[in-house]
């Protein structure tokens, strides 16, 4: 008990703890919009894409976060303007842009002096990066974002099920799907410095799909991914402070046992 | 009210000048045969396909102005049958603000489904009772306009008369506007009060029995166009 009364007691565990809670809650939500509509490889490509965001930020000595965070801003419009001007599937949108921004942000990393431990962070996460700051921007991106699902949850839901159905509704899905972009790129960014751009999206997917298999109705999935993901959280920090391990590689471990748990014991 | 509506897919016309209107409180059918552009002239109305020319007004108005006046059941309601969503959670989506709650059960019955059925999740819903439970959320807010797109595909025969007997409650009932788009003239000249048929132009427009006459249905149709005892009925229809 005492080991877990320490761990709290550290101030990077406290920071980590309740960012972590917080994006837990964010990335579950919009996890549910994401399966439902199908859109996993959005956050992948956007994680990725955030690479040049961060790297534009350590070659110019500013802040990384709101960097990331304009650049994938930037990233999700212009996918969003591709996709209504080319006639190419998102799919492949999302891959060249990704991949693009990927390339640029390795290519300017190659020009920032010296080395770089924030890139091995960057990539796989780590506890010990969330200041203060962090934690701030976090907490404010977050409480827009919940505040805009809460608003939109029917025009979310309906679009989800049937945008035909949402617009003659008097849904505007446009906007809404804009919407729907914009705080999907800003989510997965802000997850980029807990769970690495390798893994964050895995967190939009995983709480949703196991709670896909577990629930009947649209209210018990909303909060059965919630109550995954915050598993996911919290199991996962707590073995990366005791084993010493990456802890967006704990985190979405933990989600993945969670989600073939839920395969076996599953009411078929 | 349709006038001079257009309406082109890149190159191709699919729908060219055509006008019409429609009574408040009649039953109105839009037949053609297959590819004549019907489906398109009415997703052109509810504003689902860009109109390329012409005005369509609703009560006088344009759509956005009268959108909570609008029901809509779709031909083919796409969606995935996984997703978890009961009955109660699908309707409560379309209930506007004002609309109580007690009114999803009263729509329920009013389209033949029991209250039992609310606790079900949409996907394992047969063809008709997702039809059913479609028009009940079409209707669920009283529109004073209702549009239904082939409404009684995926339902079998003895399920279609029960389904029109709906129809024509809503309509005599609350005096609700439909606009229905078939390519089944037998229930329709049976139903309907005004038929307007297209084949990309608009070839002929008011009440059925003088409208559907064997000259302009072979028009419509072509040479294939039949007349035919429909037993389950108990109609006299006409078939492709």
């Amino acid at each position: 008990m005492n080991v877990f009364v320490e761990m709290i007691s550290f101030p990077f565990m406290q920071r980590a703890f309740l960012a972590g809670m917080i994006l837990g809650l964010l990335l579950a939500c919009l996890g549910v919009y994401v399966t439902l509509r199908r859109m996993a490889f959005f956050g992948d490509g956007i994680a990725h894409a955030s690479l040049a965001g961060i790297a534009i930020a350590l070659l110019a000595g500013i802040a990384p976060l709101p960097t990331a965070l304009a650049w994938a801003l930037f990233i999700a419009i212009f996918i969003f303007w591709l996709e209504r001007k080319v006639r190419i599937s998102s799919d492949s949108l999302i891959g060249i842009l990704f991949t693009a921004s990927m390339a640029l942000g390795v290519i300017l990393m190659r020009f920032t002096q010296g080395y770089q431990p924030d890139l091995v962070s960057y990539l796989f996460g780590s506890i010990l990066s969330i200041q203060t700051v962090d934690l701030f921007v976090i907490f404010l991106v977050t409480a827009g974002i919940l505040a805009w699902i809460a608003i939109s949850f029917r025009s979310l839901t309906s679009m989800s099920l049937s945008e035909e159905q949402a617009s003659v509704n008097g849904v505007n899905t446009t906007l809404q799907s804009l919407l729907l972009y914009i705080a999907l790129a800003l989510a997965t960014v802000l997850g980029v410095k807990i769970l690495g751009i390798i893994l964050v999206s895995a967190l939009l997917i995983l709480p949703s799909a196991t709670s896909r298999l577990l629930t009947r109705s649209f209210k018990s999935f909303f909060f059965v991914s919630i109550l995954l993901a915050e598993t996911a959280i919290l199991v996962g920090l707590t073995s990366s402070y005791f084993l010493d391990l990456p802890s967006g590689a704990a985190v979405i471990l933990v989600g993945t046992i969670l989600f073939f748990l839920a395969i076996f014991f599953r009411k078929k | 009210m349709v006038e001079h509506c257009s309406v082109c897919y890149g190159e191709s016309v699919i729908i060219d000048d055509v006008s019409f209107s429609v009574e408040e409180g009649e039953i109105a059918a839009m037949i053609g045969p297959n590819g004549s552009g019907k489906t398109t002239l009415m997703r052109t109305i509810l504003g689902l396909t860009p109109l390329k020319q012409g005005e369509i007004l609703l009560f006088g108005k344009h759509l956005h102005q009268v959108r909570p006046l609008i029901g809509y059941v779709p031909q083919r309601f796409m969606f995935d049958r996984d997703f978890p969503i009961t009955i109660r959670e699908f309707l409560d989506l379309s209930r506007h603000y004002a609309c109580p709650e007690s009114r999803m059960l009263e729509k329920i019955h009013e389209v033949g489904l029991g209250t039992e059925i609310l606790k079900k999740r949409l996907g394992m819903l047969s063809g008709g009772q997702l039809q059913r439970v479609l028009i009940a959320q079409a209707i669920l807010n009283n529109p004073r306009i209702l549009f239904l797109d082939e409404p009684s595909t995926g339902i079998d025969i003895s399920g279609e008369a029960a389904f029109y007997d709906v129809i024509e409650h809503l309509n005599k009932e609350h005096g609700t506007t439909i606009i229905l788009v078939s390519h089944d003239i037998a229930v329709i000249s049976d139903l309907v009060d005004r038929v307007i048929c297209i084949n990309k132009h608009l070839l002929c427009h008011g009440p059925p029995k003088t409208a559907l006459t064997p000259k302009k249905l072979t028009e419509v149709f072509g040479k294939r166009a039949e007349v035919y005892e429909h037993h389950a009925h108990q109609h006299k229809h006409h078939h492709l």
